[in-house]
């Protein structure tokens, strides 16, 4: 049996190709579709069946313009695709190119800036939590033993929330993004640092002349997964922003849908929320995709 | 040889002819005992309800049912969860997708009402026309009626009430003493300005996570036990008028500092730290709290439970309590003949005396000879016993009539009442449109 008699029967890649397609259908587009037709009717509860289409059916998607709280989930979420950007991939692009440099200790470096991955995000909550609670809190201790403020500071008020809800966020996703930046490094070959160095190009030289154009479809990559992944963020500001704290201030899309979907019961306006975040999920993804295009070398 | 054979064949087929012989009497015997056992046979109840992981009842409800599975050789197939909304939805899809438990435990008031208005519960009286004895232990008046058709289907376990716990470390720190039944209003204000005064938090609570215990009572302050449950509206009604003096008070309390720094950013766990830390005087919350302080209170002696102090027509010693849950028997088990009486059964004895008894003598109950009292009773469950039998008054806590969307917009206002974001006036008026 040759290659072509392979390719020519279908049957077998067939068997294994429609069990993943059937899981998907039932556990992803049938759902897509539900929450679709959720989001133009009558749901008064969690678990209770529909009772019809809404009146009118569009009510929900009016709601959407109308909603506060919506519009600050909107703002927070951009800010925090912002922040991804700048604090997770720059961060993680700056601690590897500095372990790039090293000789001894890379592995080691790459376990510890990974990490924080394998740990569940309401487990590192609950973490941050304690360090930024208000009564005995370890930031306020530490703070109040080296005299450098007077009262303990609430760290979840207005004045501070965003800071402290960014913080666990920015610094649990580093590792992730330097992990791949860390390996596109590694495919650079080490024969045009030579040369360069042979040429006298300085340390600085030899990462705006070969790395960082060399490791521009890594970064690519790394930016589409962190603006998309900036849409989908809810487990670590829900376990320590609960319900929107302070004054409805720290909403994103994420923490917003459920919300209303699980603790208002609201499951139609939630339905709603959820294709928003999906409509800006392909447009933002697609428009990444347009910005950093990949080059071919 | 051969007479061996036919001597053996000969034995043999007389012992056969013998054995049917007694095969036939046996087979009548094992056919009467198969009819007595189909009569009697074990079946398997499906029984869902509320005692879940960390409930405080788990061990009791967990011996309790054990016991009945010894006693009657059925078995419960247990699928009990902690309630909250996510287990009230689950509970909702079940009866929605014909998937409904045989035995339910759960809310009797407007939650319950989608399974009474499809006919997928058996009411109180259906039982007790064919089981006279149904939850004959128990005080009809207090088991309470459907909402949706004014008949009784949930027969009661404990109920729950809602009152002051109080730190007498830190209010004898401060000089004072324990609210009693006769403290008013205003001097309950001015302990509080005392404890500020001392440094401490008067009163631990988040106003951002669960400010409704302190909303029932602020409510109850402006009306009486009679009018307690009644839903406004408007805010332009008596009740509303009602409710808005009570948020308004909620925000004076605020306003005065008596409440935690971080009461608009603090969840309700910090908030009750401070009461085991000696650092907040009273907290209102229900009782199942009495389970917290038992566990994580350096001193039990240093806590004890009383009223909330009350003005107008309300008196101080009138509580908000009530049994909101109860046992609910499917259609599903009743119309099946199998099952009809073990769920019946199974009822019955997970509410009799014993039972209810264990799951919280100082609960509110219906009961006809009242609860056991536990003859180790700590300081909080004898003052918690003292003040049940002390009340003059009982009212179910006003915010059961709202649906969920309707409560989480009310509740999630109050932080903007309190800081001056929102009136009381627009935050009911805006509960009442999503109602």
């Amino acid at each position: 049996m040759n290659n072509s008699t392979i390719y020519k029967r279908k049957a077998p890649l067939a068997v294994f190709l429609i069990p993943a397609f059937a899981f998907m259908a039932v556990f992803l587009y049938y759902p897509f579709v539900r929450n679709i037709v959720n989001s133009v009717s009558k749901i008064s509860g969690l678990g209770t069946a529909s009772e019809g289409i809404n009146t009118p059916w569009y009510k929900n998607f009016v709601q959407l313009f109308t909603d506060e709280k919506l519009r600050t989930a909107f703002g927070n979420t951009m800010l925090l695709m912002l922040f991804t950007i700048v604090f997770q991939v720059g961060i993680a692009l700056v601690l590897a190119l500095l372990v790039d440099n090293i000789r001894r200790g890379a592995g080691f470096f790459r376990t510890v800036y990974f990490f924080p991955i394998v740990i569940s995000a309401t487990a590192l909550g609950l973490l941050f939590n304690l360090i930024f609670l208000y009564n005995g809190g370890m930031l306020n201790q530490l703070l109040l033993d080296l005299g450098w403020v007077k009262e303990a500071i609430d760290w979840k008020s207005e004045k501070y929330y965003m800071f402290t809800m960014l913080l666990p966020v920015m610094w649990q996703y580093v590792g992730f993004y330097f992990v791949i930046l860390v390996t596109g490094l590694n495919n650079i070959s080490p024969e045009l640092y030579e040369a360069a160095a042979i040429d006298g190009a300085s340390g600085l030289q030899r990462v705006t002349r070969i790395t960082l154009p060399l490791l521009h479809n890594t970064l690519c990559i790394c930016l589409t997964l962190a603006i998309t992944g900036a849409l989908k963020v809810f487990d670590l500001p829900w376990v320590m922003m609960g319900q929107g704290m302070p004054m409805d201030r720290s909403w994103l899309l994420g923490t917003y849908m459920y919300q209303q979907t699980f603790n208002v019961g609201d499951v139609d306006y939630g339905s709603a929320i959820a294709i928003v975040l999906v409509v800006l999920g392909v447009a933002i993804s697609q428009l990444a995709n347009a910005i950093f295009k990949e080059k071919e070398y | 040889m051969k007479k061996t054979l036919a001597l053996v064949m000969a034995v043999a087929m007389c012992g056969s002819m013998l054995a049917a012989c007694g095969g036939s009497s046996s087979a009548a015997s094992s056919a009467a005992s198969a009819s007595a056992a189909s009569q009697a046979k074990p079946v398997t109840l499906n029984v869902v309800t509320s005692y879940g992981g960390d409930d405080g009842n788990r061990a009791n409800y967990e011996a309790a049912y054990k016991a009945y599975e010894q006693a009657t050789g059925n078995t419960v197939l247990d699928a009990s969860e902690t309630s909250n909304e996510e287990w009230k939805a689950k509970v909702n899809t079940d009866f929605e997708t014909g998937s409904e438990p045989d035995v339910l435990f759960y809310f009797n008031g407007v939650d319950s009402n989608k399974f009474v208005e499809s006919g997928k519960v058996v009411s109180i009286d259906e039982i007790r026309a064919e089981y006279p004895d149904y939850a004959a232990n128990m005080k009809d008046d207090m088991i309470a009626a459907s909402p949706a058709d004014g008949k009784k289907y949930a027969v009661p376990v404990n109920g729950y009430w809602e009152a002051l716990y109080c730190n007498e470390k830190v209010l004898a720190d401060c000089g004072l003493q324990a609210p009693t039944a006769d403290t008013t209003w205003e001097e309950f204000l001015a302990m509080c300005e005392t404890i500020k005064a001392k440094g401490y938090t008067p009163i631990a609570c988040s106003l951002q996570e669960v400010p409704h215990y302190w909303f029932e009572y602020t409510v109850y302050n402006h009306g009486n036990t009679a009018n307690h449950t009644e839903l406004p509206a408007a805010s332009t009604d008596a009740v509303g008028a009602k409710w808005a003096q009570g948020l308004n008070d909620m925000k004076a309390l605020y306003d005065a500092g008596y409440f935690p720094v971080n009461t608009l950013t603090a969840g309700d766990a910090d908030t009750f730290q401070l009461m085991t830390d000696n650092k907040a005087a009273f907290a209102i919350d229900g009782s199942w709290k009495i389970g917290y302080f038992q566990e994580n209170a350096m001193d039990i002696n240093d806590f004890t439970v009383t009223y909330v102090p009350g003005q107008g027509e309300r008196k101080s010693t009138d509580l908000v309590g009530g049994l909101s849950m109860g046992y609910f028997i499917t259609r599903k088990a009743w119309d099946d003949p199998e099952k009809r009486e073990a769920a019946v059964k199974f009822v019955e004895m997970m509410t009799s005396d014993e039972v209810v008894s264990t799951f919280g003598a100082t609960a509110v109950t219906a009961l006809k000879n009242g609860t056991t009292a536990p003859t180790d009773a700590d300081a909080l469950v004898t003052a918690a016993l003292a003040m049940t039998k002390g009340a003059t008054g009982i009212a179910a806590a006003t915010e059961d009539g709202l649906t969920s969307e309707a409560r989480a917009a009310l509740f999630a206002d109050v932080k903007n009442i309190v800081t001056g974001k929102t009136t009381a006036e627009q935050a009911i008026d805006a509960c009442l449109a999503v109602e």
